[in-house]
């Protein structure tokens, strides 16, 4: 075993046509750790979050366990254990809620596998249960929040990756999925980068920030020392 | 009744050449959203091919299974090298490359074979003393054939579809091409398949149709009508429904032959006119057509 972090991007610049967004992003998640990127409005959290997991092109290198990856897809970036949750939930909305979930153990090795994970699911998500043959289209927000961890979760990988989670949900919950993620990363090891507009329920569980401003990492350090700093607290967490 | 009957059978064999057709154009359309109007000259070439074959000497049988793989590899091929690096760009950049395959591809045929009609073999003794009598009404026995290839097809999409983790990748897909890559799927792979598939039902096709309009001969324009007519039923039944495909199929291939049987005030040539009535018809009213999805969504 190496020391090198599990994921972890150098000079990282990307965008959308000739538009750029981000500008040489360094960042680094550890196996197990559980990291947060704060941000505005604007400043490249999902931008950030879709370069990594390979839904658009990127320069710079993205390293995973040490090595660089060079430009992979999605479903690569997937084969060596990096999972997004997309902003917006990304819900197959045409197939039932128990297909969602099959769909997302695409790359388990067998059947059993993967009955026995959405067996797991249902398990953490008894709503998604009760709601097993319905069409994911017609669940509601929330409901399909829980469906797009629980299948991003589907293929166990050892980072996921959540864009804004917390987006246009109750509060109630958007506490009950970070309790859920929370759980789960610690029994099962998972580490967790979360992008958040969120920052108060974010930093209670991460323990490593990021800050992002206008494409760039602004400034870094544990969740604590942010928490201690004034100018951060007043311009995220409001008091 | 005799007559009835008689038009009902050839409505029901010219509607499962359309539901054929139309089940190929559904299978493109469920996956990469776009019509494929190169649909029926895929068809067209491969039965050529087909044609080619039997002048070789070769039986209509053992000429159809090596043109169904043709057919998937053209499919396949035309997808991987002319419609993704367009892809990205955007509908009208894939639509204009379908045409251009369209166009191409009867001129190849065109090349290679020439313009002048071919007399094509009939997979089943099709005289005037092969059919069975349903009530005085004559059945031919390649009427049969042709139905139980179409309703094969439809079993066998069917199966794919809701039983096989191939087909659950492809509905995925077809609903959410971002999200099904975030899930692993490869979906350019997808994409190859389901064009290959698409152009393989469109080569079964192909063999089975010219026998079955008259004169059963072969040519350029062959294909032209069927397209109208098979786009025409997939629109109504819904682009991406296999059991709309089934539907509108039939209801064009019998609604058809029953205008033309008891409407001859209209006169045969009519046929034409009422497909592209229909396909505005549908546009205008209902756009996903009987059985297409409508998008479910809550926000």
């Amino acid at each position: 075993m190496t020391d090198a972090p599990l994921l972890e991007v150098r000079g990282l610049r990307a965008g959308y046509g000739q538009v750029n967004v981000l500008h040489d992003i360094d960042l680094s998640v550890g196996t197990g750790e559980v990291v947060v990127v704060l941000g505005a409005n604007g400043a490249g959290k999902s931008t950030l979050m879709s370069a990594m997991s390979g839904l658009i092109p990127h320069s710079g290198e993205i390293l995973v366990d040490g090595s660089p990856v060079g430009h992979p897809r999605p479903d690569q970036m997937l084969a060596r254990g990096i999972s997004l949750v997309p902003q917006g939930r990304g819900t197959l909305t045409a197939l039932d809620v128990t297909d969602n979930l099959r769909v997302g153990g695409t790359g388990l090795g067998s059947k059993k596998d993967v009955d026995e994970e959405i067996d797991r699911w249902f398990g953490i998500f008894p709503r998604l249960a009760e709601r097993a043959d319905q069409i994911a289209g017609t669940l509601s927000g929330g409901e399909q929040q829980m469906l797009a961890i629980a299948r991003a979760l589907m293929s166990r990988p050892r980072l996921l990756l959540c864009d804004e989670i917390s987006l246009g949900l109750a509060p109630l919950i958007v506490q009950e999925l970070f309790g859920t993620l929370r759980r789960v990363s610690a029994e099962s090891g998972t580490a967790l980068l979360l992008v958040e507009q969120n920052a108060e329920l974010a930093l209670d569980i991460a323990s490593r920030v990021y800050l992002l401003e206008v494409g760039a990492v602004a400034s870094s350090g544990t969740a604590d020392s942010f928490r201690e700093n004034n100018n951060i607290r007043q311009a995220y967490l409001g008091y | 009744m005799d007559i009835f009957l008689s038009r009902l059978f050839s409505g029901m064999t010219a509607g499962s050449i359309y539901v054929l057709i139309a089940l190929a154009l559904v299978v493109v359309f469920r996956s990469s959203s776009t019509i494929n109007f190169a649909q029926g000259e895929f068809a067209l070439f491969t039965t050529y091919v087909a044609w080619w074959l039997t002048e070789r000497g070769l039986n209509i049988w053992v000429a159809i299974p090596p043109i169904i793989v043709l057919g998937f590899v053209m499919g396949a091929l035309a997808e991987r090298f002319l419609i993704r690096p367009v892809r990205k760009r955007d509908e009208t950049a894939i639509l204009i490359v379908a045409l251009g395959l369209f166009t191409g591809l009867n001129g190849l045929d065109g090349w290679i074979w020439g313009s002048d009609e071919k007399v094509f073999p009939a997979m089943f003794p099709s005289g005037e003393d092969d059919y069975v009598s349903v009530l005085g009404a004559r059945l031919h026995y390649d009427s049969i054939l042709v139905w139980i290839f179409a309703a094969a097809v439809v079993i066998g999409l069917t199966v794919l579809f809701k039983r096989t983790s191939l087909g659950l990748e492809m509905r995925a897909v077809a609903t959410n091409p971002e999200s099904a890559a975030l899930c692993g799927i490869k979906v350019g792979r997808i994409l190859t398949i389901s064009w290959g598939l698409s152009a393989a039902i469109g080569s079964l096709a192909g063999v089975m149709l010219v026998p079955t309009i008259p004169p059963g001969q072969l040519n350029l324009a062959s294909m032209f009508q069927v397209l109208i007519f098979a786009s025409a039923a997939a629109l109504l039944g819904g682009l991406d429904s296999v059991k709309g495909a089934v539907v509108g199929g039939m209801v064009m291939g019998i609604g058809l032959a029953m205008i033309n049987g008891y409407a001859t005030f209209i006169g045969g040539s009519f046929s034409l006119t009422f497909a592209l009535i229909l396909i505005v018809v549908v546009l205008v009213v209902r756009p996903t057509g009987l059985y297409g999805t409508r998008r479910l969504e809550r926000v």
